[in-house]
């Protein structure tokens, strides 16, 4: 089973706040591998030991994500490639995930792509499915695990109240979102070391043969006009009646504000 | 041979942090305290799952070769998740340091393999009743036995004290006399007549082992002295000074900063007349920032010896006993004052800086206690003053005056170290270092100037320090302070120090008012590294 895992190197944001202005207060804040691919680059490895095969790590972003890369490696990852180049900053989910497919195409052949969820400094959930699109594979989003037993994948994706079982033949790209229980594993040092020794590549958009019109800012359809933190939710108004008495008191606030009739 | 590279030592730190989160969190430190009992079960599993005993052992032998640098880091980084857990390890490490130095390679495959296979825990047995920092007391002896006229064995009796991982480790390296002068031994923990006694109630450090031990005729083979030579012992343990004393700085570095980073996570957070502690001035010029400017000086000086250490191996014995001092002291003082900063919780054993305070007082003991790093301070660079005629300091100090930014605090240490080098001369001219004292305080200026001077020079590089939180424009405001304070120290220090055992005041003055007039500016940059502090340190 040859799997490619996407990750990305974000600031740790439980430890970020805001300056006035919306941007960020970066000062001692220190970078991390992205949580919902460190969960990704766990279920990769969890399938390589029942499979075999190869798992290769990919990154887009400046040489310091080469780390996020390294730590990928030390946990047992064989190969890493990093995408780095002046031509892909500023890119936008959709340019990211361009330059992404056409590194996995480079890396080609594989049965499997594993994302995140999500990553952390952005929240968009947007890169994983459009590598996909550019890929033309099927997806699955929002899973919690994922298996493969004689060439089919099951996965477990999280939907509101429960969970769905799917299958899907490979190829096919997976994203995860991290069980609430589950502690993200660590290298050892002796790992890390060894690590240390694994191939870890640098490409820019000639090696993945990318347009460079579809990368960084000039390949990115989306424009941030402003960025500001959500205003504080006002206090809720609390009802201290019996069960009944609430449930006709909510019933008249929902009738006044018209989303009942 | 590959070495541990920038971002490996990252992820190492990071692992190690992470790993302390998951099994040894605070409550589990403070039963242990408490109780005053040693996690054997969880420091075991750190060897096994981690790898971290395998850092000293060569790579041919499975272990990690790591460099000064990166060992210094992962004390400081064990510091601060308890000091008697990195105490137990840093044993371990101190335990293996003769065979590093002196073993055969035969004897190094061996016992090196072992430790790494069978992640071995090892105490370093040095210290007797009669025999601490004066080692040529020693008592234990190691007589030979003679067959065919071969030496075979030896047979090792007396008795070791205050040994950290005493009464639980696996293999012990002891120093004994033998026929030939002081030499170390390897004592496989189960050898008959072996005993190892009960655990020490400490003030501090509950969490590592520290015991006795007992030798009644126990009996080695040949093969476990260390180097196959008697009379080694001295040198293989001197040879090592400026390394583990470099290491005792690291752990000191990393306790105070533990204690003063939570004592402003507090101050973030605890609101009183309308706004935080963080945000008032007199609590964090007094309580917070000066001891963070000791830690980043600390840390450069420490991050330097270490870098030699590597080109060198051996040495750096003056500047070990200046890192371990400077850092001790510092760690000592910030932990005291974490406690004020925390008010009447800080008092209380629910707060870790409670138990950092305790616990950090070792850090001014073991390895020698301040009062004989002072003297190997004094001892180290009163020879280097009389050599180049009084110009050791000058030389710095002119290297100063040369440097035409002022910003980093080169003119004031530049004036500090001139003052020195005077407080020196004039301590020769009329020999006051008779006195013992006036040698201690002579080392404690020339520590302080040392690590001030090589704290403006780092922030002069243009680099700041692997693994130090702030950016360049923050140290240089810190080297700046820093420089300023010593100087000032040394010039009314000094000038004290000298006028208390003459008859008459000497006529030098010391650059106290040039001193006193570079001076200005202090205040402003302390409001300034407030809000860096407190913006670094929020939760």
């Amino acid at each position: 089973m040859d799997i490619i895992v996407c990750l990305k190197q974000v600031p740790n944001t439980a430890k970020v706040k805001m300056n006035q202005d919306g941007t960020l207060l970066r000062t001692g804040v220190p970078s991390i591998l992205n949580p919902y691919d460190h969960f990704a680059l766990a279920k990769a490895l969890e399938i390589k030991k029942q499979t075999g095969g190869k798992i290769k790590v990919l990154s887009m972003g400046p040489t310091q994500a080469s780390e996020v890369l390294r730590l990928a490696l030390a946990l047992g990852a064989d190969e890493s490639y990093l995408l780095c180049d002046r031509a892909f900053a500023g890119s936008d989910t959709w340019a990211t995930s361009y330059a992404l497919s056409c590194a996995i195409k480079k890396l080609a052949p594989y049965n499997l792509i594993l994302c995140g969820q999500m990553a952390i400094d952005g929240d968009t959930a947007q890169t994983g499915p459009e590598i996909a699109g550019h890929l033309n594979i099927p997806q699955i989003t929002f899973c919690t695990d994922v298996k493969i037993k004689n060439d089919i994948l099951t996965a477990t994706k999280l939907i509101e109240g429960g969970h769905q079982i799917l299958e899907a033949s490979l190829p096919v790209l997976i994203t995860l979102t991290t069980p609430h229980n589950f502690i993200l594993p660590y290298p050892s040092f002796t790992d890390i070391f060894k690590g240390q020794q694994k191939p870890l590549f640098t490409w820019t958009p000639k090696e993945i043969e990318a347009d460079s019109s579809k990368l960084g800012l000039n390949g990115s359809p989306t424009r941030v006009s402003k960025i500001y933190p959500p205003a504080p939710k006002q206090k809720g108004q609390i009802f201290n009646l019996s069960s009944e008495d609430t449930a006709s008191e909510i019933v008249k606030i929902l009738q006044a504000k018209k989303v009942i009739k | 041979m590959q070495k541990i590279d920038s971002v490996s030592r990252k992820l190492m730190l990071e692992s190690l942090k992470h790993y302390a989160k998951e099994n040894l969190p605070f409550d589990l430190l403070r039963k242990c305290d408490e109780e005053n009992s040693f996690p054997a079960e969880k420091v075991k599993k750190m060897y096994k799952d981690l790898g971290i005993n395998l850092l000293l052992i060569p790579q041919e032998y499975g272990g990690l070769a790591s460099s000064t640098s990166d060992i210094y880091r992962v004390c400081a980084e064990l510091a601060r998740i308890d000091l008697g857990i990195a105490t137990a390890i840093f044993a371990t490490f101190l335990g293996s340091d003769p065979l590093n130095v002196g073993g055969t390679e035969e004897q190094k495959k061996y016992w090196f393999t072992k430790m790494a296979r069978e992640n071995l825990l090892v105490a370093y047995g040095a210290t007797e009743a009669d025999a601490g920092s004066d080692l040529i007391a020693l008592k234990t002896r190691a007589e030979q036995i003679v067959k065919d006229g071969k030496i075979t064995h030896y047979k090792i009796n007396g008795s070791k004290m205050w040994i950290s991982n005493g009464a639980i480790a696996d293999l012990y390296t002891i120093l004994a006399l033998t026929p030939g002068g002081p030499s170390w031994f390897l004592v496989p923990k189960d050898t008959p007549g072996f005993t190892q006694l009960k655990h020490e109630d400490k003030h501090g450090i509950r969490l590592a082992n520290t015991a006795g031990l007992c030798f009644e005729d126990v009996i080695v083979p040949a093969e476990n002295l260390i180097g196959l030579k008697e009379g080694q012992g001295f040198l293989q343990a001197q040879a090592v000074f400026g390394y583990t004393r470099l290491m005792v700085g690291a752990l000191a570095l990393g306790a105070g900063q533990e204690a003063i980073e939570n004592a402003i996570v507090y101050a973030n957070n605890r609101v009183q007349a309308a706004s935080p502690l963080s945000h008032k001035q007199g609590y964090m010029h007094k309580l917070i920032v000066p001891h963070y400017i000791k830690f980043e000086a600390a840390r450069a000086f420490i991050d330097k010896i270490a870098k030699i250490l590597d080109e060198n191996n051996h040495g750096q014995a003056t500047e070990g006993a200046i890192a371990k001092y400077y850092a001790s002291r510092a760690a000592n003082k910030a932990a005291d004052d974490a406690i004020e900063a925390f008010g009447g919780f800080g008092y209380t054993k629910d707060f870790s800086v409670e138990k950092i305070k305790r616990d950090v007082k070792i850090t001014c003991i073991y390895e020698g206690t301040s009062e004989i790093m002072e003297m190997t301070i004094y001892r180290g660079r009163w020879q280097e003053h009389l050599k180049t005629r009084g110009n050791f300091y000058l030389d710095m100090a002119r290297k100063m005056e040369d440097i035409k930014e002022i910003d980093f605090g080169t003119k004031a240490i530049a004036l500090g170290l001139k003052a020195l080098s005077d407080i020196l001369e004039e301590c020769r001219l009329n020999r006051l270092t008779r006195h013992q004292y006036i040698t201690f305080e002579l080392g404690r200026l020339i520590a302080n100037a040392e690590v001030a001077f090589n704290f403006v020079e780092k922030a002069l590089s243009g680099k700041v320090v692997e693994g130090c939180p702030f950016n360049l424009e923050t140290i240089k405001t810190m080297a700046r302070i820093n420089a300023k304070n010593v100087a000032l120290d040394i010039a009314t220090n000094g000038a004290k120090l000298v006028n208390s055992v003459l008859e008459k005041p000497t006529e030098k003055d010391f650059y106290i008012s040039q001193i006193t007039k570079e001076c200005v500016g202090i205040s402003k940059d302390m409001d300034a590294l407030s809000i860096v502090l407190r913006d670094t340190f929020r939760n």
